[in-house]
């Protein structure tokens, strides 16, 4: 991708001239296609190039970010000038700096496996071809459907980052993405949906075939679910949606939430929290994983770090303005590729989802999240499910019109098993898994 | 842009036989000031710039934007979008007489944004960490956070319609963190308006330090309740959640062209008490989801979805407008230029009953009384909806009892609307930072009067 990155260094000089003793400029261009096929029809062609220029003013120890797509030199100039004049009218915050120099990333990591070059390449025609694919394997098959929509889409994204400091960065990544929702006519008005998608940074991995059938079946599937009775029950999730379990952990352990007090995690660096079997990690360098990257949005250089051992919490995630804040170290902004040990927990067998439902026996799987939100002081969620009742490792019926309620902590501690089963294709690489004593409200 | 220039785009976007092309130029600039731990201490700005063209070939779209209006660039745009269309079309050059579009300004600005001073915002933020923090002692910590911005639209399409727009949104938000025997909890409160810097009044801010105060009141006493199926009061304002989600979006016309709607063929059938009538409307004076003329130029105006306990109607764009042969209901939105339009909600809410709210109350022996919301979200094919409550109380025996706190509530549209026994009289639109995000973010606003929903199932321990 030919991306002209002189505008960085003219806005890095504009800011400078403005007023500003440090500055930090970013450039992103993102290049986006889709086709959407409707029952074997092309309903959507989209195609977009965006470009967005970030500008981060550091002026006598106050601090402003503006952003706009528009690239002209002259008009960048009154926007910048403009944006130095607001910012100096701020109070004082003497912990909004630029990074320590010796924590920028430096250069010369082997090639984490981003970039696709087909990207360039590929003709509208492929793009539709692919998408009629996945419709084309499903549409006409079976009475029940009413409608597949399938997507072909691929994405381009480059990003840019020069700094006052000297720091210099760029990334370039392409990503593939094939997806499939189905309808099914279910009892009475009641209409049964299933998604599923494939994605990759490679053209040659994107698994187009056999998307839409998984997403069919899963329709299928759901068809005539029932409401169970409210109680305690054994819970797994599926490995397409059992980060939403993790997501809230991620946020209470962020700089913000720590420092505004806001945070169910405050102060518990090196307490046992958690379960023995949770160890949660952070593999920024892996290669071929979409979330892999040298540097944070900083220029921190990742690094591995073992966010919680054996349930006992390691580590906040730290920015340079946090880090001042709370007078602690910079760790990174946010996890990159978050992963959890590979410790086995079922002795002798694998931890596919049909080993953990096997060996849970009697639960409620859910494979799909309806609403729902925690609260981050707290730790207590509440979410509405859907998915399938199983007895003595076999699926039942399928679930709806249900919530889980509880608290985060109590819920980590009662984990059962960890899979080792993550999408490939995920940022972060969570697998299925499996609680006990979960409250599930129904009839 | 001159009319030649933009007829000479249309041309190009329906050279390959598309049948209807538009195009939408936005220029957006927009401002956030934020305050915390005591200071205001940040600012931020955007300036976004560009025009979207489409193209539609029956119920076909096609779509592609540019971020510059040099000929070239939106001339590459236009044959992207025109691609929908894979025909080889009679060159015809395309000069239609322009309609302008006629409205009622629904937004006028009495003080522009860019004449208030960042000096003011933050005073007027400082004031509000002040007042909040006066409260309660047991608040520890504040944040604020104050936005505007101005977005002009410019739109022409293949019919010759034709209007400019200036839209502006303002919202504040207020949040505090709370600390009482070494347990935290948080609590936050906000107000949004389609207005200039008028929006900053003195009532304003005593609005918002009210309602931060209602939400605090029992934040320590309150627990997660008991969950199980049990009868819902839903109290006047932010309940229209119930609304937007249990069957707003499965009116949507695009979901019903697709026949993945649970209210597909419901038009003309009687879904709920002939009391109820449910209307979606765009003509509400400053409201967040006020719209003057939708994304592809229908005129703003007020909906009904349901009368009289009937279907009325569905939310239409122009593509499920034609394809059941209906007008357009101005519903065809799109979160910036990026975007092709959709339909989409704008304020949604449901007109007044004849009960009184405390009738309804003390009509119930035992459920919930709920009235402060965070998010929902809803299946479009199953109907089943979600809304997570922030705080309420039990209802015992006819009073509020208890406070309750961070539980979702679960329930189906059709049975959810049906189940609707009682609608009292005190209908109230609720002027928070309502966002809907359906693959792309509008704003959008909802309502209610308090009503008893017979049975819902709420989230909760056992």
């Amino acid at each position: 991708m030919k991306t002209d990155t002189s505008i960085a260094a003219a806005a890095l000089q504009i800011a400078l001239e403005s007023g500003a003793q440090n500055a930090r400029i970013s450039i992103s261009r993102g290049v986006e296609n889709s086709v959407i096929v409707i029952n074997n029809k092309i309903d959507r062609l989209l195609q977009s190039t965006d470009n967005a220029l970030y500008i981060q003013l550091y002026i006598d120890g106050r601090y402003g970010s503006f952003s706009t797509n528009m690239m002209d030199v002259d008009l960048l100039r009154k926007f910048i000038t403009k944006a130095a004049r607001s910012t100096v009218l701020l109070a004082e915050d003497e912990c909004r700096v630029l990074p320590d120099k010796e924590l920028y990333y430096r250069g010369n990591g082997e090639d984490l496996l981003q970039y696709d070059s087909t990207i360039e390449s590929i003709p509208t025609e492929q793009r539709i071809e692919d998408a009629m694919r996945a419709s084309g394997e499903i549409f006409g098959t079976d009475k029940r459907l009413l409608l597949v929509e399938a997507e072909y889409g691929d994405m381009l994204d480059y990003n840019y980052t020069i700094d006052s400091q000297g720091f210099e960065g760029s990334t370039l990544q392409s990503s593939y993405t094939i997806s499939a929702d189905c309808t099914v006519r279910g009892r009475g008005d009641r209409r049964s949906e299933g998604w599923w998608y494939e994605s990759s940074l490679f053209y040659d991995k994107l698994k187009i075939e056999g998307c839409s059938t998984i997403a069919l079946r899963r329709s299928v599937d759901s068809l005539s679910p029932k409401t169970l009775k409210s109680g305690k029950y054994n819970m797994v999730i599926e490995n397409t949606v059992s980060s939403k379990m993790v997501a809230p952990i991620i946020s209470a352990l962020t700089g913000s939430a720590i420092q505004q007090g806001n945070s169910f995690l405050l102060n518990t660096i090196g307490k046992k929290i958690f379960s023995d079997k949770l160890t949660l990690l952070d593999r920024p360098h892996l290669k071929g994983y979409a979330g892999s990257r040298y540097f944070d949005s900083e220029g921190l250089s990742t690094k591995e770090m073992n966010i919680i051992t054996k349930g006992v919490v390691n580590t906040y995630f730290i920015d340079t303005y946090f880090s001042k804040k709370l007078n602690i170290p910079t760790t990174i902004e946010s996890p990159s590729v978050l992963l959890f040990s590979k410790e086995k927990i079922i002795d002798g067998k694998n931890l596919s989802l049909s080993a953990i439902i096997k060996d849970v026996d009697k639960g409620i799987l859910v494979t799909g999240f309806n609403g729902g939100n925690f609260n981050s002081s707290t730790g207590d969620y509440s979410f509405g499910v859907q998915g399938f009742y199983f007895e003595k490792g076999n699926i039942v019926h399928p679930v709806s019109e249900m919530n889980i309620t509880g608290n985060l902590i109590s819920l980590w501690n009662n984990l059962l098993y960890i899979g080792d089963d993550a999408r490939d294709c995920a940022k972060w690489q969570i697998p299925s898994l499996a609680f006990e004593n979960v409250d599930f409200s129904g009839m | 842009m001159t009319k030649e220039s933009l007829d000479r785009l249309i041309s190009i976007a329906l050279s390959k036989g598309g049948d209807y092309a538009d195009l939408f130029f936005e220029y957006s600039i927009s401002n956030v000031l934020a305050l915390r731990d005591n200071e205001v201490n940040a600012i931020a700005s955007n300036i976004d710039y560009g025009v979207g063209i489409r193209v539609l070939k029956g119920d076909q779209t096609g779509y592609a934007y540019s971020e510059s209006t040099i000929w070239d660039d939106m001339e590459k745009a236009a044959l992207s979008a025109a691609r929908i269309a894979d025909e080889i079309a009679p060159c015809t050059s395309f000069n239609h007489k322009i309609e302008t579009v006629r409205f009622t300004n629904r937004y006028p600005v009495i003080s522009d944004w860019s004449d208030y001073s960042v000096d003011n915002k933050k005073l007027y933020l400082q004031e509000i960490n002040d007042s909040v923090f006066s409260l309660d002692s047991r608040i520890t910590k504040v944040m604020a956070r104050l936005s505007d911005s101005e977005t002009k639209v410019l739109f022409y399409n293949s019919l010759g319609d034709y209007y400019c727009d200036c839209r502006p949104i303002a919202s504040i938000v207020a949040t505090c963190i709370l600390s009482q025997n070494g347990v935290t909890d948080t609590a936050s409160a906000s107000m949004s308006f389609r207005m200039g810097s008028e929006f900053l009044t003195e009532s304003l801010k005593k609005e918002i330090i009210k309602a931060l105060s209602d939400n605090i009141s029992h934040i320590f006493e309150a627990r997660q309740p008991k969950g199980g199926e049990m009868a819902v009061v839903m109290g006047a304002g932010g309940s229209g959640i119930l609304l937007h989600e249990a069957i707003g979006h499965a009116f949507e016309a695009d979901f019903i062209r697709k026949w993945t709607s649970i209210f597909s063929d419901k038009l003309g059938q009687q879904i709920c008490s002939k009391y109820i009538n449910v209307v979606d409307d765009a003509t509400i004076t400053a409201n967040r989801g006020a719209l003057n003329v939708d994304d592809e130029g229908v005129v703003g105006q007020k909906t009904y979805m349901v009368k009289d306990g009937v279907l009325h109607s569905f939310l239409h764009d122009r593509i499920s407008a034609k394809y059941f042969g209906v007008s357009p209901t101005g519903n065809g939105r799109r979160e910036s230029f990026r975007f092709n339009p959709i339909p989409r909600m704008r304020a949604t809410y449901m007109e007044n009953g004849n009960c009184s709210e405390d009738d309804i109350i003390k009509s119930i022996k035992k459920g919930i009384f709920v009235d402060n919301f965070t998010n929902g979200q809803v299946q479009i094919g199953a109907g089943d909806f979600t809304f997570f409550v922030k705080s309420g109380f039990l209802i015992e025996n006819g009073r509020l009892t208890a406070p309750i706190k961070d539980i979702n509530i679960i329930g189906n549209g059709p049975e959810a609307l049906a189940d609707i026994v009682a609608v009292a009289d005190n209908c109230k639109i609720d002027n928070g930072t309502w966002t809907c995000g359906k693959d792309q973010y509008c704003y959008v606003s909802c309502g209610m009067p308090s009503v008893l929903v017979k049975s819902l199932t709420v989230g909760g321990g056992n």
